[in-house]
C-alpha cells in the first residue's frame, strides 16, 4: 500500500529531489545566461570578441574558484590560493619568456606538479599542527607572495604566442575566438566536478567536509583527503596562474592581486552554492559564479556606470543573494 | 549450525585499557567471542562499553592490552585495520555521510551495492532510493542500511552498538533475524543493547564490564534478569523507587495547551499543566512529543492553536519570549543546552544575561545564584573551567542548574535522564519533586516508560501527534499499560 | 564523588611540567616571545633598546592593535570582519575631509561611518545569517567602490588631517617620550577587557560564539547581541584608522589595506579561536606588540619587501603551531 502511492509519487518528489540539490546550480547558470543575453542587448554588436572577452577574462577566477571549492567541499578554506596564482604566474611569466612552445607546456606541467605538491604540504601542516585552515592559509598568503617577489621583483616577463592561443585564442590575448577558454574551462569544471562525485577519493573530500567522524568511521583516512583537497586545490591555482600569464603576457608579483583574487575566488563559490562549513555543493556552480562575478565589470561599463560603481554593485548583488539565501535557510529550518 | 573445528575463540581482546587525561575509561578488560556466537556486552553507563567497541573498531587505540582473531594478534590504528581483519561495527550514529546520497556512500565505502541490496530486502525495506540524500532519511531508517552495509563487507565478528534503540519492535526483530542468519553461517555477533529483554532473548554469552574491568561471562538463561542487573549494577545497589508519597494536584492553571497543531507532526494538543504538579508524557519515538516541546518552548511556532500562560495567551517569535513567562526548556540533547568551551560558572549564569537592559554589568547576585545551583544539584566542578570535560551526568545537571540560577516557574524537560547513570538520574527525579512542592510546573518526557509512574502525579499519552489517552494517578499506570497507551489504539495498524 | 561515574585519579605529579604550565598561562608564552623578539632586534639595532626605539614599535603596534579588537571581538562571537581595513580608511577618509570642521566633528563623522558600516556588516549577519567571511568581504568591496568615486567627487582634493588627529596619532608628551596613540589604547583596552569580563553583553558574545543553538535555547536573541558587535568592531576599526591616519599625516584609499590580515594575525596569535567561545583582549595585545617588533626588526634588518612578506608569514604560521601544540595538552 505504501510502496505503491509512493513510486506513484516518485516521478514529482524525484524532480523536487533533483531541484532541491542541483536547483542552486542550475540558477547560477541560468543567472549567467540571462547576464549574458542583457550583455548582448547593451553592445553595438555581440560576437566572438565580446564573448571571448568575457571567458577569457573570467578564466583565471573560474579556476581559482575551482581550487577553493574542492578545498571547502573537503572542510577547508585556503585564503593562501591567491598567492600561489601570483607565484605560478611570475615563475611562468619570467621562464616562458623567449621559449618555445613546447618548452612552455613543460614549464606548465611542471608547475602545475609543483603547486600541487606544494599546497599538499600546507595540507600536511594544517593536519599536523591543528591550526585551522584560515589561519595556516593566512600566513602561506604572505609567504607565497613573498617567494612571487623575490623571483620577480617587478612586473614583466613574456609567453610564447602559442601558449597564450592555448588559453585565450589568440596569440596576443585578446582576440575574437572564445573556444580554447571555453573548452578549457568546461573541461577543468567537468573532470575535477564527476572526479568529486564518482570517484571514491573524490566522495572522501565530501565526506570529510560533510562530517568527520561519520567520514573516518566509514574508512577514509581524514589526513589524506585532506591533504589530496589543497593539493588539487594548488594545481588548479596554478591553472589560474597560466591563464593569468597567457591574458596578460607577463608576471605581476603584488600581494594586493593575490589577497584580491583570494577574497573573490571565495565570493565565488559562495555565490556559487558551496557551504564554507564544507560538504555541500558543486563545483559546475562555482566556476558559473566566477563568470558572473566578473561578466558585471562590462555589463556596467556598457550601462555607462563607472567602475567604482561596478564594485559596490557586485558587493550589494552577493549581499542580496546571501540575504535571500539565509531567510529561505531560516524558512526551511522553522519548517522541519 | 556449523560445527567447530577448532578451539581458538574467533576474536580474544585482553586486558584493554584506556584514559583521557585524567579519566579512567576502561581499566583491564577482557573479552572473548567464540565462532557462531551472538555475544552481548552489557554494563551501566560508563562502564566501558562503547570504549572497548571503539578500540575493536580501530577507532581509538588502546594504551594497552591485546586484540586477537583467530588467534592471530592484530594491531587496531584506525577502522581500516579493524575491517580487513573481518570486524564490521555499526555505531549508534550511523556512518553515513549526510550530505552524499546512499548511493554515494555505497561506492565511497567500495561495497556491492546487489549484495547491500539482499540485505535490505531481508529488512524489509526493499523499495529504498539509492538516490536520496542520507540527511533527508529518518535515524531508524539508516541505522538498518548501516547495518546492511556492515553485512555487504561480510565480517567475521558484527559489532552492533545499541542498534535496536531507535527502531520499532517489529524492525528490532527483523534485526534480530538477521543476526540469527548470521550466526546460522557461523560468523558472530557482538551486541550492545540497554535491553535485557532483547538480551535474554536471542544472546548466548554475556560479558559484563562494571567501572572499566569486565566482572562476570556467563550465559544470560542462567538467572535471568536479575543476575544481569546486579552483576552490572554491584554490590550496593538499591532499586530507585516512587520518589514522592502522594501525588500533587494543584489547581492553579500554569501553562495551558489549546489544539495545538504543527505540520503533520502535532495534530491538535490540548492539556492543562498546574502549579504544582509534574505531568508526564508518555510516547514512543517519534510521536509528536518534540514538536511539541518545541513549540511550548518557544523555540518553534505552531501553524495552530495557541498557548496561554497564566491564562493569557503567549505568541513567542524565540525561546526568550517563553523564558520572559517563566517557561524554560531543559533539551534532551545536552549538546544543545551547553557552552562545551565556558566554565561551568559561567554556564550557569548564561541565562541572566539574556535580555538587553542586563548587559552592562554582570549581576551583583550571580556568584550566589550559581552557588545555589551548583549545591542544589551537587555539581561535581573539579573540571569547572570547561563544561565539556565534565562527565554526561554533571552535564545535566549543569543544564538543569542554570534554569535554578536564573529562576522559572515552569520547566520543560525532554528526556533528561537519556544516557546518565542510575545516581544521577535519581538525583535528578529527586530535585523535579522539590521543585514541584515549591510550587513549580514540570512538564516531563521520559523515552523510558517505566520511570513515569515513578516519577509523574499525572500522565498523558501521545500517540501520533495527539493525546489520546489521560492517567490522573500516575501511580496506578504500569510500564506494560503505559506501553500498550503508547502504540495507539487497537486495531490501528502502523 | 559517584560509584558508577568514571574513576579519576589523583592529579599527576608531572603537574610541574613546563608546557602544562604555559598551556594554563598562554599569555607567559606570548610574552616570553615577545621579550625574545625585542632583545633579538636590539641585538641587531642596539639604539632599537631606548625609549626612542620602543615608541617607535608602540606606534606601528597602536592601529593594528585596536582593529585588531575589532576582529577578537568578532571572532569570539564565531565570525570576522574582513571589511575592518576598509571601515579603517573610510573613517579616516571622512575625517580628513572634514578636518576645516573641527577635530571633533571630524573624528565624530569618521566614528559614525564605523557605526554605519558596522550596522550593515550586523544586519548582514545578525538578521539574514549571511556568513560573515562574505558579509564583510563584500562590505569591503562596496566601501571601496563608494569611496573610489566620492574620492573624484565631493571627497576630492581634502586628503590631509587636522592637527589635532595628528597629535593623537603620531605625536607623544613627556618630552616626547609617551605616545598620545598608546594612551587613547590603554583606555580602549581597558574598557574592552572590562567588558569582556565583566558584563552581560561579553558573556553573550562567547555565549553566541561557543554554541549558537545553546545560546537561543538560553534566551538569547542573536541578531541583538551580533549587531551591536558588528557596531562595535566598526568603532574600533574606525578609530584604528583615524589613529593610522594621525601618524601619517594623510589618507589614501589604501590607507590601512596592510592591515587587514595583520589584525586577524594578531588574534589569532593571542590565542583568539578563529572558531568563536574561545579568547582574550590581552593575548590579541600580545599579538599586535609581537607584529610591531617584528615590523622593526626587519626595518633594521633592510630586509626586502619580498623577505618581510616570508618572514611575516612564517612567524604568524610558526607562533600559531607552537601556541596549538602548547594550549592542546588541556
Amino acid at each position: 500500500m505504501t510502496a505503491i502511492s509512493s513510486s506513484e509519487a516518485l516521478g514529482g518528489s524525484q524532480l523536487r529531489d533533483w531541484l532541491r540539490h542541483h536547483g542552486w546550480t542550475l540558477g547560477v547558470w541560468l543567472l549567467l545566461g540571462a547576464l549574458v543575453v542583457w550583455y548582448s542587448t547593451l553592445v553595438p554588436s555581440f560576437g566572438g570578441f565580446e564573448l571571448s572577452l568575457i571567458v577569457n577574462n573570467s578564466l583565471p577566477i573560474a579556476f581559482l574558484a575551482l581550487g577553493q571549492a574542492v578545498i571547502v567541499i573537503a572542510g577547508g578554506i585556503d585564503l593562501g590560493v591567491g598567492s600561489m596564482m601570483v607565484l605560478t604566474n611570475v615563475v611562468a611569466a619570467k621562464y616562458m619568456e623567449g621559449e618555445s612552445f613546447a618548452v612552455a607546456i613543460l614549464i606548465a606541467v611542471v608547475l602545475i606538479a609543483a603547486a600541487a605538491i606544494l599546497n599538499g604540504i600546507v595540507g600536511w601542516i594544517i593536519n599536523v599542527s591543528k591550526v585551522p585552515d584560515i589561519v595556516i592559509t593566512l600566513a602561506t598568503l604572505f609567504i607565497f607572495a613573498g617567494f612571487a617577489l623575490a623571483i620577480l621583483p617587478s612586473p614583466g616577463g613574456g609567453a610564447p604566442g602559442r601558449f597564450r592561443w592555448l588559453f585565450t585564442g589568440s596569440e596576443s590575448g585578446i582576440g575574437r575566438n572564445a573556444w580554447p577558454a571555453i573548452i578549457m574551462l568546461a573541461l577543468a569544471t567537468q573532470v575535477v566536478g564527476l572526479w568529486l562525485v564518482k570517484t571514491r577519493n573524490g566522495l572522501s573530500l565530501y565526506a570529510l567536509g560533510s562530517d568527520p567522524t561519520a567520514a573516518y568511521l566509514s574508512g577514509v583516512r581524514n589526513s589524506k583527503a585532506k591533504i589530496l583537497s589543497y593539493a588539487i586545490g594548488g594545481g588548479l591555482a596554478a591553472m589560474a596562474g597560466l591563464a593569468t600569464t597567457a591574458l596578460t603576457g607577463s608576471g605581476s608579483p603584488r600581494l594586493s592581486i593575490a589577497s584580491t583574487a583570494t577574497l573573490n575566488s571565495v565570493a565565488a563559490i559562495v555565490l556559487g552554492g558551496i557551504a564554507l562549513t564544507g560538504g555541500i555543493g558543486s563545483v559546475v556552480g562555482a566556476s558559473g559564479a566566477a563568470i558572473v562575478l566578473f561578466i558585471l565589470n562590462p555589463i556596467l561599463t556598457a550601462r555607462g556606470v563607472d567602475p567604482n560603481s561596478a564594485r559596490v554593485i557586485q558587493g550589494l548583488l552577493i549581499i542580496f543573494v546571501l540575504m535571500i539565501a539565509g531567510v529561505l535557510e531560516q524558512r526551511r529550518q522553522r519548517r522541519s | 549450525m556449523t560445527t567447530m573445528t577448532t578451539t581458538k575463540p574467533l576474536l580474544a581482546a585482553e586486558n584493554l585499557a584506556k584514559r583521557y587525561g585524567a579519566v579512567i575509561a576502561l581499566e583491564s578488560a577482557s573479552l572473548t567471542v567464540q565462532p557462531g556466537e551472538i555475544h552481548a556486552l552489557l554494563g551501566a553507563n560508563g562502564a566501558g562499553k562503547s570504549t572497548l567497541v571503539k578500540i575493536l573498531s580501530g577507532v581509538i587505540s588502546a594504551d594497552n592490552g591485546s586484540v586477537a582473531v583467530d588467534g592471530t594478534p592484530i594491531r587496531l590504528r584506525n577502522p581500516d585495520d579493524s575491517m580487513s581483519a573481518g570486524l564490521a561495527t555499526v555505531f549508534q550514529d550511523p556512518a553515513l555521510i549526510p550530505d552524499l546520497t546512499i548511493e554515494q556512500n555505497f561506492r565511497m565505502t567500495g561495497v556491492d551495492r546487489t549484495i547491500v541490496q539482499e540485505w535490505l530486502v531481508k529488512l524489509d525495506i526493499p523499495e529504498l532510493d539509492f538516490d536520496s540524500i542520507v540527511r533527508d532519511l529518518p535515524l531508524p531508517l539508516l541505522r538498518l542500511v548501516d547495518l546492511a552495509r556492515a553485512l555487504a563487507h561480510d565480517p567475521r565478528l558484527l559489532m552492533l552498538d545499541e542498534i535496536t534503540a531507535a527502531l520499532s519492535a517489529d524492525q528490532a526483530e527483523l534485526v534480530f533475524g538477521v543476526m540469527r542468519e548470521w550466526k546460522e553461517r557461523g560468523r558472530s555477533v557482538l551486541f550492545i543493547s540497554h535491553r535485557l529483554t532483547e538480551v535474554l532473548h536471542i544472546c548466548d554469552q554475556a560479558t559484563i564490564l562494571r567501572n572499566g574491568h569486565d566482572v562476570e561471562s556467563l550465559a544470560p538463561g542462567e538467572g535471568g534478569e536479575a543476575r544481569l542487573v546486579s552483576a552490572m549494577l554491584g554490590e550496593d545497589h538499591h532499586e530507585s523507587s516512587a520518589v514522592r508519597e502522594g501525588t500533587n494536584t494543584g489547581d492553579h492553571v500554569v501553562l495551558e495547551a489549546r489544539d495545538l497543531h504543527r505540520l503533520d507532526k502535532v495534530n491538535g494538543v490540548s492539556f492543562e499543566l498546574r502549579a504544582g504538579e509534574i505531568l508526564g508524557i508518555a510516547a514512543l519515538e517519534g510521536q509528536g512529543q518534540d514538536q511539541l516541546f518545541q513549540i511550548l518552548s518557544g523555540d518553534r511556532r505552531p501553524s495552530g492553536g495557541e498557548i496561554l500562560v497564566n491564562g493569557e495567551p503567549l505568541v513567542a517569535h524565540s525561546p526568550y519570549d517563553a523564558i520572559r513567562e517563566g517557561v524554560v526548556l531543559v533539551p534532551a540533547d545536552r549538546l544543545h543546552a551547553l557552552l562545551p568551551q565556558r566554565s561551568v560558572r559561567e554556564n550557569l549564569a548564561t541565562p541572566l544575561y539574556n535580555r538587553l537592559s542586563r548587559w552592562f554589568r554582570l549581576e551583583s547576585d550571580e556568584k550566589e545564584r550559581v552557588d545555589g545551583a551548583i549545591d542544589r544539584l551537587d555539581i561535581d566542578i573539579r573540571a569547572a573551567s570547561q563544561v565539556r570535560q565534565l562527565s554526561g551526568g554533571n552535564q545535566q545537571k549543569v543544564t538543569i542548574g542554570r534554569w535554578l540560577a536564573a529562576g522559572f516557574r515552569t520547566l520543560l524537560c525532554f528526556d533528561p535522564t537519556r544516557g546518565i547513570d542510575i545516581q544521577t538520574k535519581a538525583q535528578i527525579y529527586q530535585l523535579l519533586r522539590e521543585l514541584a512542592d515549591e510550587g513549580a510546573a514540570v512538564l516531563l518526557y521520559s523515552s523510558e516508560l517505566r520511570e513515569i509512574p515513578l516519577v509523574c502525579d499525572r500522565t498523558l499519552v501521545m500517540y501520533n501527534g495527539q493525546v489520546v489517552d489521560e492517567i490522573a494517578d500516575a501511580r496506578t499506570a504500569t510500564e506494560s499499560s503505559l506501553l500498550t497507551a503508547a502504540h495507539g489504539l487497537e486495531g490501528v495498524s502502523t | 564523588m559517584t560509584t558508577t561515574s568514571p574513576t579519576v585519579s589523583p592529579p599527576s605529579t608531572r603537574g610541574a611540567d613546563i608546557g602544562a604550565f604555559f598551556a594554563r598561562h598562554p599569555l607567559i608564552v606570548l610574552s616570553t616571545v615577545l621579550v625574545i623578539l625585542i632583545l633579538v632586534t636590539g641585538a641587531i639595532e642596539p639604539n632599537y633598546l631606548s625609549v626612542s626605539g620602543l615608541r617607535g614599535t608602540a606606534l606601528i603596534a597602536v592601529p593594528v592593535g585596536i582593529i585588531a579588537a575589532s576582529q577578537t571581538v568578532l571572532m569570539i562571537t564565531g565570525g570576522i570582519d574582513l571589511s575592518a581595513s576598509m571601515i579603517a580608511t573610510a573613517a579616516a577618509y571622512i575625517t580628513a575631509a572634514q578636518a576645516e570642521n573641527g577635530a571633533f566633528v571630524a573624528i565624530g563623522l569618521g566614528i559614525l561611518v564605523g557605526i554605519g558600516a558596522g550596522a550593515a556588516n550586523g544586519i548582514g549577519v545578525g538578521v539574514f545569517r549571511v556568513n560573515p567571511l562574505i558579509m564583510t568581504i563584500a562590505m569591503s568591496g562596496i566601501i571601496f567602490g563608494l569611496f573610489s568615486s566620492w574620492a573624484q567627487g565631493w571627497l576630492a582634493g581634502s586628503t590631509v588631517v587636522g592637527e589635532f588627529v595628528r597629535t593623537i596619532g603620531g605625536k607623544s608628551f613627556l618630552d616626547g617620550n609617551i605616545p598620545y596613540a598608546v594612551v587613547i589604547w590603554a583606555v580602549l583596552t581597558a574598557m574592552i577587557v572590562g567588558m569582556l569580563r565583566y558584563t552581560g553583553f561579553g558573556r553573550m558574545l562567547y555565549a553566541q560564539g561557543d554554541n549558537a543553538v545553546a545560546a537561543r535555547l538560553a534566551g538569547t536573541r542573536s541578531w541583538q547581541v551580533l549587531l551591536i558587535a558588528y557596531i562595535l568592531a566598526g568603532v574600533l576599526s574606525a578609530i584604528g584608522g583615524i589613529l593610522l591616519a594621525g601618524r601619517l599625516g594623510a589618507v589614501d584609499l589604501r590607507l590601512a589595506d596592510g592591515l587587514l590580515l595583520p589584525s586577524v594575525a594578531a588574534a589569532v596569535i593571542g590565542g583568539t579561536s578563529i572558531f568563536g567561545g574561545v579568547g582574550s583582549y590581552s593575548g590579541t595585545i600580545f599579538g599586535a606588540l609581537i607584529l610591531g617588533v617584528l615590523s622593526s626588526m626587519l626595518t633594521f634588518l633592510d630586509a626586502g619587501q619580498a623577505a618581510q612578506q616570508i618572514l611575516f608569514g612564517s612567524i604568524v604560521l610558526g607562533l600559531a603551531w607552537l601556541y596549538s601544540s602548547i594550549t592542546r595538552r588541556t
